[in-house]
């Protein structure tokens, strides 16, 4: 029996994926192509682009006061706040593991902040971070300590966004919970067995087993990170004290739906996209040192 | 210490142990969300409630009237009502439009399967601002700037993330399932609507929460797109209202409470997915 050309596997399949396929040619392919072109553009949105080569390149590298302060923040906040929600994650996973009356509630309490919408939790933070009676400062002033300009201050203003981006740790913990309740637990008691202290079998057992979830928590957690644009549109509007929270993502959308520099606008995001791709693959290669796979075989 | 001791004395102090891990989790956690207690402090305190030092922690009169008098000034019925109908047509989109891509994906072998899989998969490292200028520029060609279409269109063509997690769960299912449904004559369409589909109940309530989830928080795109207030969601409408907030924080913090309200009710009567749903996504890692 011949099948019809609407019953090949070929036909059907692609029918399937349609929509998939559809939107990554119009929302990935044609924006990435296109904006290799629109980079080298001068456009302000309602003028037809005026190609001018590598202008907005050379205006960002050399005469932009804002990029440099900028990238610097953009580095930073990723590569400090994404390891250490990767360090508090697990740490208060381990905690959680382990039954204990009203283990359930804490499991939530800790996991509340990452369910809130985060314009709701930003402009929380706003209040919390005043200066005058805001709650930060009352702490502070409760144990006796000198209050601080938080987001005013070009030295603590970075700082209290990825405090807030810790806040969401939540995240973190949540799945690797998951990651540990699927280390099988004869593992642990041949470890003991073996005479293995607790603090050996953390570091020969646990991490070794859960870094694929470390891994994937890493590489996803990095991306969210440089893409970070709430927080500093709420907390510091302008890009902060001396741009000191001017974030990548946040500066792109300013020049171009602020500023109606939309070639400018898109040569930043490609430095932005080739920054994540660069932190990406240098993740991906020293992966292989580090990330443990149970069935190698792959 | 060595491991040896650590083996034989670990089962004495237990109690205390767990006594010392309970009061550490509780100081712990109590810190963490203490910022949201503490707005609901203010969004029931008289207006000069904040400033008093030492600050109240329960205001000595409820003003409730807070809630009302926050909601007339962002007219929160009518954007609630707004983020309601987005959110929930965001949701069905990208539900139903994923679970067409990862099934097909998973289940039906056909040539440049593999190649598409990872152009969806690669595609959730493009940040989101890339496609966004753009795409903004021929919605705003074709006149639908100040419309709702550039934020609900692009739900119906499947969630790359969700495409990821249809993929994993369904690769997973014994292929005799679609055997002997199609003995009995079931085609694709049929055997993923009645047999896979179903099979999978707990993966798709996870998308439609987290579709949902991620819709009523969504920012930027109502942001860009969103000219006219009363086309406004809530996270558009509660950031400008934060900018000018001016002396009234309680009201504020009142409507900031409303906007959050919906995720909570529905993170506490779906708490079990939210844990389960996540906690799949080890069982799927970047292998």
């Amino acid at each position: 029996m011949k099948k019809s050309f609407w019953q090949k596997d070929g036909v059907i399949g692609y029918m399937f994926i349609l929509p998939g396929v559809i939107g990554f040619l119009f929302f990935v392919a044609y924006p990435l192509l296109s904006s290799i072109y629109f980079s080298m553009t001068k456009w302000s949105g309602f003028d037809t682009p005026k190609f001018i080569g590598l202008k907005n390149f050379k205006y960002m590298f050399t005469m932009d006061p804002t990029f440099w302060p900028g990238l610097r923040a953009t580095i930073l906040y990723a590569v400090i706040s994404v390891p250490l929600g990767l360090v508090l994650g697990l740490a208060l996973a381990m905690l959680l593991n382990r039954s204990l009356p009203g283990i359930k509630i804490f499991r939530t309490l800790f996991y509340l902040p990452v369910v809130l919408p985060i314009v709701a939790t930003s402009t929380l933070w706003l209040f919390v971070y005043e200066p005058q009676f805001g709650l930060a400062n009352n702490v502070l002033k409760a144990i006796g300590l000198h209050p601080v300009e938080w987001l005013t201050d070009s030295r603590t203003a970075l700082m209290s966004l990825m405090v807030i981006a810790l806040w969401g740790v939540g995240s973190n913990m949540i799945i690797f919970l998951g990651g540990l309740q699927s280390v099988p637990s004869d593992v642990y008691e041949a470890a003991e067995i073996d005479g293995a202290s607790k603090f050996r079998a953390f570091f020969s057992v646990t991490i070794p087993l859960i870094t694929p979830t470390l891994f994937l928590q890493l590489i996803t957690g990095m991306i969210g990170a440089f893409q970070t644009f709430v927080q500093p549109s709420i907390l510091t509007k302008d890009g902060g004290p001396d741009f000191s929270t001017m974030l990548l993502n946040f500066s792109i959308y300013k020049n171009a739906f602020q500023g109606q520099d939309f070639g400018y606008a898109i040569a930043q995001v490609w430095v932005l996209f080739v920054l994540i791709i660069l932190f990406t693959i240098i993740a991906f290669k020293s992966s292989s040192s580090f990330v443990y796979y149970e069935n190698d075989s792959r | 210490m060595t491991g040896n001791n650590a083996a034989v004395t670990k089962r004495q102090p237990i109690r205390t142990g767990s006594v010392i891990r309970f009061l550490f989790l509780l100081v712990l956690s109590i810190s963490m969300i203490y910022p949201v207690l503490w707005m609901l402090t203010i969004a029931l305190s008289g207006s000069g409630g904040m400033f008093e030092v030492p600050p109240e922690w329960i205001p000595h009169e409820f003003h409730f009237n807070n809630f009302i008098e926050g909601a007339k000034k962002v007219e929160f019925g009518h954007v609630f009502l707004n983020s309601l109908i987005i959110s929930l047509i965001v949701t069905i989109g990208q539900v139903v439009s994923s679970l067409f891509v990862g099934y097909g994906i998973a289940r039906i072998p056909f040539p440049g399967r593999k190649l598409w899989f990872y152009l969806f998969i690669g595609s959730m490292m493009l940040p989101s601002i890339v496609s966004l200028i753009p795409v903004f520029f021929v919605f705003a060609k074709i006149g639908l700037y100040n419309t709702w279409w550039p934020i609900l269109l692009p739900a119906f063509f499947g969630n790359p993330f969700f495409i990821f997690l249809c993929r994993q769960f369904y690769s997973a299912v014994p292929y005799s399932y679609d055997e002997a449904a199609k003995i009995d004559g079931a085609n694709h369409l049929q055997i993923m609507t009645k047999v896979i589909v179903p099979m999978s109940i707990p993966l798709v309530v996870t998308m439609i929460i987290l579709s949902f989830q991620g819709s009523w928080n969504e920012y930027l795109q109502p942001l860009v797109y969103l000219q006219d207030q009363k086309l406004w969601p809530l996270s558009v409408a509660v950031a400008s209202f934060s900018g000018a907030y001016g002396t009234t924080w309680n009201h504020f913090m009142a409507v900031n409470l409303l906007y959050m309200l919906p995720l909570l009710i529905l993170f506490f009567a779906a708490q079990k997915y939210f844990m389960q749903g996540l906690g799949s996504l080890n069982n799927s890692g970047l292998k």
